[in-house]
């Protein structure tokens, strides 16, 4: 179905499903723009709408109390934002945060709960679901053990991976916010990285300049998260998509 | 002899569900530190803990683990399963020993696919987990370990329904991922305090609302997801 995978193309996940399954979740609408720090959700608050990014990218935020907080995950165009109503729960704990600017494709939370009775779609995105929890279970581990240097370069090459772009914005206070760090430690890793030319830095943009020289300087968390991925998820997605 | 239905899971379930799994259940005990699998392995059977506590641990590259959630008797180990996922990503081990009910891999599957109560409450269970693991993550990177080894405490005592632990300072500080010695100071305060008593090997909550005020925000947002989580079905029966 050639049409429908482009209508509807741009997000994997979507992408892998059979045309039947993707037509249960996406109708007529068009894909929606996400504005740069709109946030889609606060925790415990109502999940209303699941997103499927095509081009944006969305940090999954855990609160600490006060301004301690944590990014746990970040979703782009392989993901799905709106995993609680995958798990029949309607809440959520986390914070939805856009941090790339970009389109998704929007469910209606009751319309998703009606498709996903539907045994095929159930199981394509419990599959999602495994590698969701699976890259999850090293986010606390990298967050005590990891240095500040190694988990920048990580998630700029998570950025740049869903970004599909080499150059992207992002200023030191929101990173320090993600990684759960002062300030002063961000632009200090982030200067190391300049100084070994990975990277160009400047009033926040950011521009990698050598992919495979910040991979070696990234903590082995960000090759793990790419190799569940596509252990679970590219295979369906290559021969269906 | 602990009961299934000591474990929340399997009490929630109805009638029917339970006349078709219960005789399928086997009990078996938990001894201290016993690995029930390793991370990457093959996840042959589910273990609804009765009285024990299993620790999930993340095993990096270099050895170090870190604990990234707790389960005791409001849980289950091998969610994993009916994503549809045959290997598991972290080490579970005994943290407190006891007893727990095991199903194979395969019953379950099987009862995963008539849609009843079971499959329902392991998607809600699931939810949990990953508030848990969320919240492990943001409570390494911020908080003091005074601070994490009361929300520590606190989680381990809410599954095992009781207000004792037998545990050891070298245990608790493989579990933090610290070091021992920072573990001591931090009991050392909490028994001055009057709030634990600690002795051989023994932790007994003496004031368990000072514990809870000592305890950073997370084992608030914890708690208040699985008490949520689990609130439906406790009426539902």
């Amino acid at each position: 179905m050639a049409t429908a995978s482009q209508d509807h193309g741009g997000n994997l996940l979507l992408a892998g499903l059979s045309a039947a399954d993707r037509g249960r979740l996406i109708r007529d609408d068009p894909p929606i723009d996400l504005r740069l720090h709109q946030i889609l959700s606060e925790p415990g608050e109502k999940v209303r709408q699941v997103f499927f990014p095509i081009d944006s990218c969305i940090s999954l935020i855990a609160p600490g109390g006060g301004r301690e907080l944590l990014e746990i995950g970040l979703v782009g165009q392989e993901g799905m934002v709106g995993v609680p109503l995958l798990l029949d729960v309607n809440l959520s704990p986390l914070r939805a945060l856009v941090q790339g600017a970009g389109r998704a494709w929007r469910v209606d939370a009751a319309v998703f709960a009606r498709a996903i009775q539907t045994p095929s779609l159930r199981v394509a995105l419990n599959r999602y679901l495994y590698v969701f929890l699976a890259q999850l279970t090293h986010t606390a581990p990298c967050a005590r053990y990891h240095q500040v240097e190694s988990r920048l370069a990580r998630w700029l090459l998570m950025t740049r991976d869903r970004a599909h772009s080499d150059r992207f914005r992002i200023t030191h206070e929101f990173l320090a916010y993600m990684l759960g760090v002062r300030r002063v430690g961000v632009t200090a890793a982030a200067s190391a990285l300049q100084r070994r030319k990975l990277i160009r830095y400047s009033r926040g943009d950011v521009s990698v300049l050598d992919v495979d020289g910040l991979e070696a300087a990234a903590c082995a968390c960000y090759e793990l998260d790419k190799k569940i991925y596509s252990r679970i998820l590219t295979r369906k997605v290559s021969k269906n998509g | 002899m602990p009961k299934p239905q000591e474990n929340q899971i399997l009490d929630a379930l109805p009638s029917l569900e339970r006349d078709r799994l219960f005789p399928h259940l086997k009990l078996v005990p938990l001894p201290l530190g016993m690995v029930l699998y390793e991370s990457g392995a093959a996840l042959r059977h589910v273990y609804f803990p009765t009285n024990s506590i299993v620790s999930l641990l993340y095993v990096m590259q270099d050895g170090a683990s870190a604990e990234i959630a707790v389960v005791g008797n409001e849980g289950v180990i091998g969610v994993s399963l009916f994503m549809g996922g045959e290997t598991t990503p972290s080490r579970a081990i005994v943290q407190s020993a006891g007893h727990a009910y095991r199903l194979t891999g395969n019953r379950l599957k099987q009862e995963f696919v008539r849609h009843g109560q079971m499959l329902h409450v392991l998607l809600r269970y699931t939810q949990s987990l990953i508030t848990q693991m969320s919240q492990t993550a943001v409570c390494n990177r911020h908080h003091t370990l005074d601070q994490q080894l009361c929300r520590w405490l606190l989680l381990s005592l809410d599954r095992l329904s009781s207000n004792q632990l037998n545990m050891t300072q070298e245990l608790i500080a493989n579990m933090l991922g610290v070091r021992r010695e920072g573990v001591t100071d931090a009991a050392g305060k909490l028994q001055r305090l009057g709030v634990i008593r600690y002795s051989r090997g023994k932790i007994t909550v003496l004031d368990r609302p000072q514990l809870e005020r000592l305890s950073c925000e997370c084992y608030a947002v914890v708690k208040r997801e699985s008490d949520r989580l689990n609130a439906p079905h406790r009426l539902s029966h």
